[in-house]
């Protein structure tokens, strides 16, 4: 297990302030981020621009020490035991850098092995392995600098996984990516966690993908954890109202007055649209009026064509939250 | 057994760069700026001086040959100059080039990454400097008193010294995140005051003593005494021996900066 505890990193920066003076600056790019990767687990880090999503995907790698909190990867401490615990990790970042471009793919795959001090034999059948998984086989002996930017990041993938690492973290991995790469590589991720056992932590500006790997969700705003839970616990937890979709074949005119009536006792300010091209009711309400809703359409007799509660989206949830905690939070500090 | 992959993966590396990179013109370069030193101090020497040096120089060098003086000073200067430019600059390159963390993500051994960018420098500048001496020896150079083992001696603690300062030079570098100057101003100060081109003796006093904590110049004394004027190993024991240390203390100062600067380098490309 990877366990995070009050995890916290301040930047200083100085700047010039006039020709001669220099002016330090205090950033707390992430302030006591608690957080636990369980074997087989993908968790996501969510949050807008500048939430601390890298920095703490960093201090996890072992990129970047922490300015305060520790770090536990399998017992193992972060900043004591950082050879052990680089050989259980790595990263895979978006993008098309952290490979050598003058050094074929193979050649790359190599090198890596042979930093991570990977025995001959097992390198050999890992590189063959890996470069079949991530389909650059017959690629394999081509310089990447003459590489496309997806078989760069499939190449990227392939690199991440030369050690074999339990825990993987992924940076923004489909960035620039095409549909059917970015569809690909979401596999991988399914396949590596749920089939290998490996634990993942992915950020993603992406919030379908997200919302498509991840079990549990971590949502920063300014360097903060704010909110943390499954993906649908966090989009319920953004919604302040539920929305009731009813479509029907035909415009019923003598309905309208029912359904205000029998929504209106439930919740007086509760809001209904009638889009009367698509013969569509929108029911937005904070208390739950599906039940009086279908009262009144049984004892009309109305036939239906659909009938639904809509799903809450984690993206609106995200934004909705990062707004709020906004309010509350600064985090430059000037020294 | 000595596991030394990270040395050999990075040797391997680098000399696949280099030949992908860097082809044949980059060699021709280097061999030609110093067959241009030769020939210089040449016809300066000759047609200039008409052969004439000073008693002093005599005095301080321990040498009549001031063409062999020259082209054995500068060749070493070359030496220096190209372990630096590779081993100083391994870490900014990789920073520029964007390998940086995924190098710094691997548990790898620091000392084996330098020694391997450094080894196939190395031998790429022996292979110049062989062709260079070859080139050289029409105008004049000679070896007038070899000593072999004072040479190979020589040769390798030079190395060792040139290694220990590139650790400083790359650990400024990555810090600063400039190569041009911070490399320029190092070369033309190692230049002037180390006795490439003439014996620190005729520099002031202070200069002089500044001089002498540079590893660079007590390099290039062993290495004319070993093959101009033919001094054996037994008496220059105590030489080697101060350089080994002297190198040793850089060697330590550098590896420690690096470490402190690494972390810093990765904190300024997000922070």
């Amino acid at each position: 297990m990877l366990k995070a505890e009050q995890l916290s990193k301040t930047y200083e920066t100085k700047d010039w302030a006039g020709l001669f003076r220099r002016k330090q600056n205090r950033v707390e790019a992430v302030k006591n981020v608690n957080l636990e990767m369980h074997q087989g687990q993908i968790i996501g880090l969510l949050g807008i621009n500048g939430a601390g999503k890298t920095t703490t995907i960093k201090m996890l790698s072992t990129l970047l020490l922490p300015s305060t909190g520790c770090i536990t990867v399998d017992g193992l401490d972060i900043v004591k035991d950082v050879m052990a615990v680089k050989k259980r990790i790595n990263m895979i970042s978006g993008g098309e850098r952290m490979l050598y471009w003058r050094l074929t793919a193979r050649e790359n795959l190599w090198y890596f092995g042979q930093l991570y001090n990977i025995d001959n034999k097992t390198l050999e059948k890992r590189i063959n392995m890996l470069l079949e998984k991530v389909g650059l086989s017959d690629k394999q002996n081509i310089p990447v600098e003459r590489f496309s930017k997806g078989m760069k990041q499939r190449l990227q993938i392939a690199r991440g996984l030369i050690n074999d690492p339990s825990y993987i973290f992924m940076d923004e991995p489909t960035l620039g990516l095409d549909a059917v790469i970015a569809k690909e590589l979401r596999e991988h991720v399914k396949q590596m966690a749920y089939q290998q056992g490996k634990s993942i932590l992915l950020t993603s500006h992406y919030i379908q993908e997200v919302e498509e790997l991840c079990e549990y969700v971590y949502i920063l705003n300014q360097g903060e954890v704010i909110m943390k839970g499954t993906p649908k616990e966090l989009a319920l937890m953004g919604m302040e109202s539920k929305t009731l979709c009813i479509e029907l074949y035909s415009n019923h005119e003598l309905l309208h007055a029912s359904i205000l009536e029998a929504c209106h006792e439930v919740e007086k300010d509760c809001n209904i649209h009638w889009d009367a091209d698509n013969s569509r009711y929108t029911i937005c309400s904070r208390k739950d009026v599906s039940n009086v809703v279908t009262k009144v359409l049984l004892d009309k007799q109305v036939p239906l064509k659909g009938f639904y509660l809509q799903e809450p989206s984690l993206e609106d949830a995200i934004v909705k939250l990062s707004k709020n905690a906004s309010k509350n939070t600064s985090t430059e500090v000037s020294a | 057994m000595l596991d030394l992959k990270t040395l050999y993966a990075t040797f391997v590396r680098n000399f696949t760069i280099q030949i992908r990179a860097y082809p044949k013109d980059f060699f021709i370069g280097n061999i030609l700026s110093a067959i241009y030193t030769s020939i210089s101090a040449f016809f300066m020497y000759h047609l200039l001086f008409k052969g004439n040096i000073k008693q002093s120089f005599i005095d301080y060098s321990g040498t009549t040959d001031y063409i062999s003086y020259i082209i054995i000073g500068y060749s070493m200067y070359h030496f220096m100059v190209r372990t630096l430019l590779n081993v100083s600059r391994s870490l900014i390159t990789e920073l520029r080039e964007g390998t940086l963390e995924s190098l710094m993500l691997a548990p790898f051994q620091r000392v084996q990454y330098f020694v391997g960018n450094m080894l196939q420098q190395t031998i790429t500048v022996t292979g110049e400097a062989v062709i260079m001496i070859l080139i050289c020896l029409p105008f004049g150079l000679k070896f007038g008193g070899l000593d072999i083992l004072s040479t190979v001696i020589s040769l390798l603690l030079s190395f060792y010294a040139y290694f220990s300062i590139s650790l400083i030079l790359a650990a400024v570098m990555l810090y600063t995140r400039d190569t041009y100057i911070s490399q320029n101003t190092l070369f033309s100060l190692l230049f002037l005051i180390c006795g490439v081109t003439f014996p620190i003796e005729y520099l002031p006093a202070s200069i002089q003593w500044l001089a002498q904590g540079i590893p660079v110049t007590l390099s290039l004394e062993i290495v004319r005494n070993s093959t101009l004027l033919g001094v054996i190993a037994a008496d220059q024991a105590g030489n080697f021996l101060k350089l080994f240390l002297i190198s040793t203390v850089y060697c330590a100062i550098g590896f420690l900066l690096i470490k402190k600067v690494e972390t810093t380098a990765l904190e300024k490309i997000h922070g």
